[in-house]
């Protein structure tokens, strides 16, 4: 775990905070979208903003990048307040998002070539091309944005995005539509460039193996509102209960243990999944021997960000 | 909540470069926009060319109303051009979701209005350039030896055109795609009142007080003045000048006021 390792070495360093939100909110007629959210992101920090459909996660990225004005609050990037200063910071700030297109009827290289112009950057044709091959985009460079498939857009968008060599990215579900050995290489990319550059992020994804294996800091949103700010073990580690998979010969007799003592569980096979409370692990093993249940297998798997996710978006809705 | 502050004092050419690349490359690859800039305009001069012709065949002076009819559609596509390079393009980004890419950049909206200035100055350039050597070949009319004479009054067209564009812009940047007919058929409804084929005294009266407010009666009337007698008057011109610059400053304000209220709602909810 390469990344991981990275992780904790860099958490020691970041401090500087590089944007901050402060008490965002906004409401769209009755309905209040965002709801007085703050928080704070590092330098080379790389920070998940996770959250159910609807929750609130595309209205703050976009507040965050001035494309839409916050009902109440503010934005700061580099100590300097986005509302008064936006063509400064946003020079040093892109993005890239599922819910914008680049011009379909152009091709992959006059797109990034006509935002290149949009940044004060140097030779701007040279940069292009360096993204191209980055993105592996080399073979699409003639080809318009309408005859790409979704997951070469992806790349396109995410070589949009780092045109100006950005201090802050905000990512919208970046990966999303990618082939995994090319999620991969654009996973590690992003950690070089944070590592390099100490590029911050701001990190939208559904895929929560990735946020687990990418951010430093997770923020969770559900109906406008921050309801967990912290590291991506914390919040997976605030889940009591844990999954033991087991290989027994009586299944029947298990089952009826479990339904006995309210354990939820489910069958694949001859195999039983049961959820336990981590601190009552021990009790439970010992309990089914007891019961005379014996297991030819046994795995145990620690709750996942993914089981917070759940628990959280399912607890609300 | 105050708006975020898109309008800035420095405005920088590379960023309007890059709107103007953006719609050049759109140009290139797009056959409707180059139908819209080449095709409509040889259509309308074969046929109301030939029309006028025709029908000046039976009357007295045949040049007269052929050069009133031909001068009258080379003029329009000036003022045609001006506000097309405003409302289709805003369309386009409309239509392919790139407003976000636009406005999540440095670029402010000072900028993308003057890329849009820039852009109908050469389009408009490109399209009379064209449609008057179409005259020229079809018609033997040439509207290049009016020269200098006819300069101001093709720059306030195209500042017609400007003021045209941002109204309509407005309205589209305000209520979407709804609305998305206005970039072809609202600057029609002040053709009636420009006297463009016509000399202003051919409408009726009520029309005729309407015209005084119409910025391009003044340009048309003087231009075919010219046309026709060689003469400039400094009164149309001033007249035009001082209601364009009125239009000109309260679309502006308009198109503004709309793009600070799509905010309000969100770049990524104007399609």
């Amino acid at each position: 775990m390469k990344q991981k390792s990275y992780k904790s070495v860099f958490s020691k360093v970041m401090q500087k905070e590089i944007l901050v939100a402060k008490n965002l909110s906004k409401q769209f007629g009755s309905f209040k979208a965002v709801d007085r959210v703050s928080f704070s992101l590092r330098e080379g920090e790389i920070l998940g903003l996770l959250g159910p459909n609807g929750a609130g996660k595309t209205t703050t990225i976009q507040m965050l990048l001035g494309v839409l004005t916050p009902t109440k609050g503010e934005v700061f990037y580099f100590g300097k307040n986005l509302r008064a200063n936006r063509e400064e910071i946003l020079e040093e700030v892109n993005f890239s998002s599922t819910y914008t297109n680049l011009p379909w009827d152009l091709t992959v290289w006059e797109n990034l070539h006509f935002v290149s112009y949009l940044y004060k950057i140097g030779d701007r044709k040279k940069r292009v091309d360096e993204l191209i091959d980055i993105f592996k985009l080399k073979e699409l460079r003639k080809k318009r944005i309408i005859e790409l498939s979704a997951g070469q857009v992806t790349r396109v968008n995410l070589a949009k995005a780092f045109i100006n060599y950005p201090k802050v990215l905000l990512l919208d579900e970046p990966t999303a539509s990618l082939d995994p050995d090319v999620a991969s290489y654009i996973r590690e990319f992003i950690l070089k460039e944070r590592r390099q550059f100490k590029v911050s992020i701001v990190f939208c994804s559904h895929n929560m193996a990735e946020v687990e294996e990418l951010c430093d800091r997770v923020i969770f949103i559900n109906h406008g509102k921050i309801i967990a700010d912290d590291t991506p073990e914390k919040l997976a580690r605030s889940i009591e209960f844990c999954r033991v998979q087991l290989l027994v010969e009586n299944l029947r007799k298990l089952q009826d243990f479990c339904s006995k003592n309210n354990f939820g569980f489910t069958v694949e096979g001859r195999y039983i999944t049961i959820k336990v409370k981590e601190k009552h692990l021990a009790d439970f093993l010992q309990d089914i021997s007891a019961a005379g249940i014996s297991y030819d297998e046994i795995s145990i798997e620690k709750p996942t960000l993914e089981d917070y996710f759940i628990q959280n978006s399912s607890k609300i809705h | 909540m105050a708006n975020i502050r898109l309008i800035s004092s420095s405005m920088k050419f590379h960023r309007i470069w890059a709107v103007i690349l953006r719609y050049n490359y759109l140009f290139k690859h797009s056959l409707d926009r180059q139908v819209d800039a080449f095709y409509w305009p040889t259509v309308d001069l074969v046929l109301w060319g030939i029309t006028s012709t025709y029908l000046a065949s039976h009357g007295n002076n045949i040049n007269f109303a052929v050069l009133m009819i031909i001068s009258g559609i080379v003029l329009w596509i000036i003022l045609w051009r001006g506000q097309y390079e405003f409302t289709v393009n805003i369309l386009e980004d409309m239509w392919n979701k790139n407003l976000i890419n636009m406005f999540a950049s440095p670029l402010t909206l000072y900028e993308w209005i003057s890329a849009f200035v820039l852009l109908g100055i050469v389009k408009a350039s490109i399209s009379v350039s064209y449609a008057a050597l179409a005259a020229f070949i079809l018609y033997k009319i040439n509207l290049f030896v009016y020269g200098f004479k006819l300069l101001p009054f093709l720059f306030l067209l195209l500042m017609t055109g400007w003021w045209v564009g941002l109204m309509v812009g407005g309205l589209i940047v305000r209520f979407g795609g709804k609305v998305q007919n206005f970039a072809w058929s609202m600057v029609f409804l002040i053709a009636p009142f420009s006297a463009i084929y016509y000399p202003l005294a051919a409408l009726p009266l009520w029309a005729q007080k309407i015209a005084l407010i119409v910025p391009s009666s003044y340009i048309f009337e003087g231009a075919r003045q010219v046309i026709l007698t060689g003469v400039v008057d400094p009164v149309k011109i001033g007249a035009a000048i001082a209601l364009n610059v009125l239009y000109l400053t309260l679309a502006f304000w308009f198109f503004k006021t709309s793009f600070k209220k799509v905010l309000q709602r969100g770049l990524v909810k104007l399609y």
